[in-house]
């Protein structure tokens, strides 16, 4: 019957993308489980930093004194970036390096008081358990090769996902939904288990594997954007000198971003000669207000010496889908419950790999003792021939 | 012997599937009640969950 060979061909994909993927999986399962709650976690160990309350509407200080202040911190370095973050109500976050072309991970942070401009206890840098997390989660410390290597393991598990549904139908095909099968064999309990909890959180652990897997393409994003938008906006500078001297104002540079997208605030700006702009520009990355377009951000290019705006546009949908693909990875923008909510689908996935694992394990122990049945009953069978003949 | 009917068969794994899909919008495009929703849409999938594992009375075929 066609049927029964459409069965077997998704059983035999189901089985070799998920025992490719599983344990690379449960790694990204595993330590995804305490990131999720990273805020938490950090504001736990006293990480973030807290601006001392005042009356509302503090006028806020020049963020050319921000800049000054992170400067002085340490007076031999450059300032890359210098961010907001909507989790830190009155902090302008310095990010600086000790060169402009210094690698993304190389850096120092001074956090600052976006009302006196004074500066707050400076974070450490985060070396320990929740920084191992993360770089096993993103790379396993391998750079883009490893963020790539996890992409391919996401690809492979969405193709899993998908060959077991395929399954899903003919199996359950005489059952009732939620069937556990608890006193009849281990294997059988597991094996509804398996599909269950898979049935179950199946469209949750699809979500969160593409937009892993379109989170893995960052960097891929990031070239394509430096070679596509962002040499478009500054191709009349290409042949320009590079600046010399004092850039201009900060302070105007964000107010003249504002002026030209007055729905949206500053989110970070990228100072000239970093990844995110020209030798030659402010790029002010503005953000809108409300919970969808506060994803989608809008590069304001300002000339760093004149001040004035050069460029400003949408970005490319490559951008925006790596963006909006963002949060629904984290799961960490409908508050403490959507997150609670995160780690129990997080752990039935745990559940649904382990017991893919166990079941794999029990199928084949099952097939060698079948083997070994039926090599035994051949040697009965040939001695009684033997017998016979004798 | 049982031969379930599409209903049967994929009922509930797509009226759950809608509810996650929609949990994970609401969230996403709106604060407040829309973050209530969310939380409740996604409730649902987690209690059926609890409720087919910890049943006490075993399979029902």
């Amino acid at each position: 019957m066609a049927t029964i060979k459409n069965v077997k061909r998704w059983f035999t994909i189901h089985k070799w993308t998920s025992l490719i993927c599983t344990l690379f999986l449960l790694m990204l399962c595993v330590t995804g489980l305490p990131l999720v709650f990273h805020d938490e976690i950090n504001q736990l160990q006293g990480k973030t930093q807290a601006a001392p309350p005042m009356p509302e509407g503090t006028p806020k200080a020049s963020l050319d004194d921000i800049v000054k202040a992170g400067r002085q911190q340490y007076p031999h370095d450059v300032v890359r970036y210098v961010y907001w973050d909507d989790e830190q109500p009155n902090i302008v976050t310095v990010n600086l390096a000790d060169s402009i072309n210094a690698p993304a991970d190389v850096y120092k942070l001074v956090v600052v008081d976006e009302r006196t401009a004074e500066v707050l206890k400076a974070p450490e840098t985060d070396k320990g358990f929740m920084h191992v997390m993360l770089e096993l989660h993103t790379d396993m410390f391998a750079g883009i090769i490893g963020k790539l290597f996890l992409g391919l393991m996401g690809l492979l598990f969405v193709a899993a996902i998908v060959s077991g549904v395929m399954l899903y139908g003919p199996v359950m095909r005489r059952f009732d939904f939620g069937m556990i099968r608890r006193d009849k064999s281990t294997r059988l309990k597991w094996l509804d288990m398996h599909n269950l909890l898979g049935v179950v959180v199946l469209s949750w652990t699809l979500v969160v594997g593409i937009t892993g897997v379109i989170n893995t393409l960052s960097d891929v994003v990031l070239f394509m954007w430096q070679s596509g938008q962002l040499k478009e906006m500054v191709a009349p500078y290409k042949n320009k000198p590079a600046i010399s001297g004092e850039l201009s104002s900060l302070d105007a540079a964000v107010k003249t971003a504002v002026k030209a997208a007055p729905e949206m605030k500053p989110r970070i700006v990228a100072f000239p000669g970093t990844i995110f702009t020209s030798k030659h520009h402010y790029a002010v990355f503005m953000k809108g207000n409300t919970p969808v377009t506060s994803r989608l951000i809008k590069p304001a290019l300002i000339d760093a010496q004149t001040g004035r705006l050069t460029d400003i546009r949408t970005m490319p949908w490559y951008v925006n889908a790596l963006f909006i693909s963002e949060p629904l990875h984290f799961g960490d923008y409908g508050g403490l419950p959507l997150k609670i909510l995160w780690a129990l689908f997080d752990i039935a996935t745990i559940i649904v790999l382990i017991s893919g694992l166990y079941l794999w394990f029990a199928r084949r122990k099952a097939t060698a003792a079948r083997i070994n049945r039926i090599l035994q009953s051949e040697a009965v069978t040939q001695a009684a021939i033997l017998n016979e003949q004798l | 012997m049982k031969n379930n009917n599409f209903l049967q068969l994929w009922g509930w794994p797509l009226l759950l599937a809608a509810l996650i899909m929609f949990g994970l919008l609401a969230a996403l495009i709106g604060t407040g009640l829309w973050h209530w929703l969310s939380w409740i849409a996604l409730t649902v999938p987690v209690v059926t969950m609890g409720w087919y594992l910890f049943k006490k009375d075993g399979s029902g075929r």
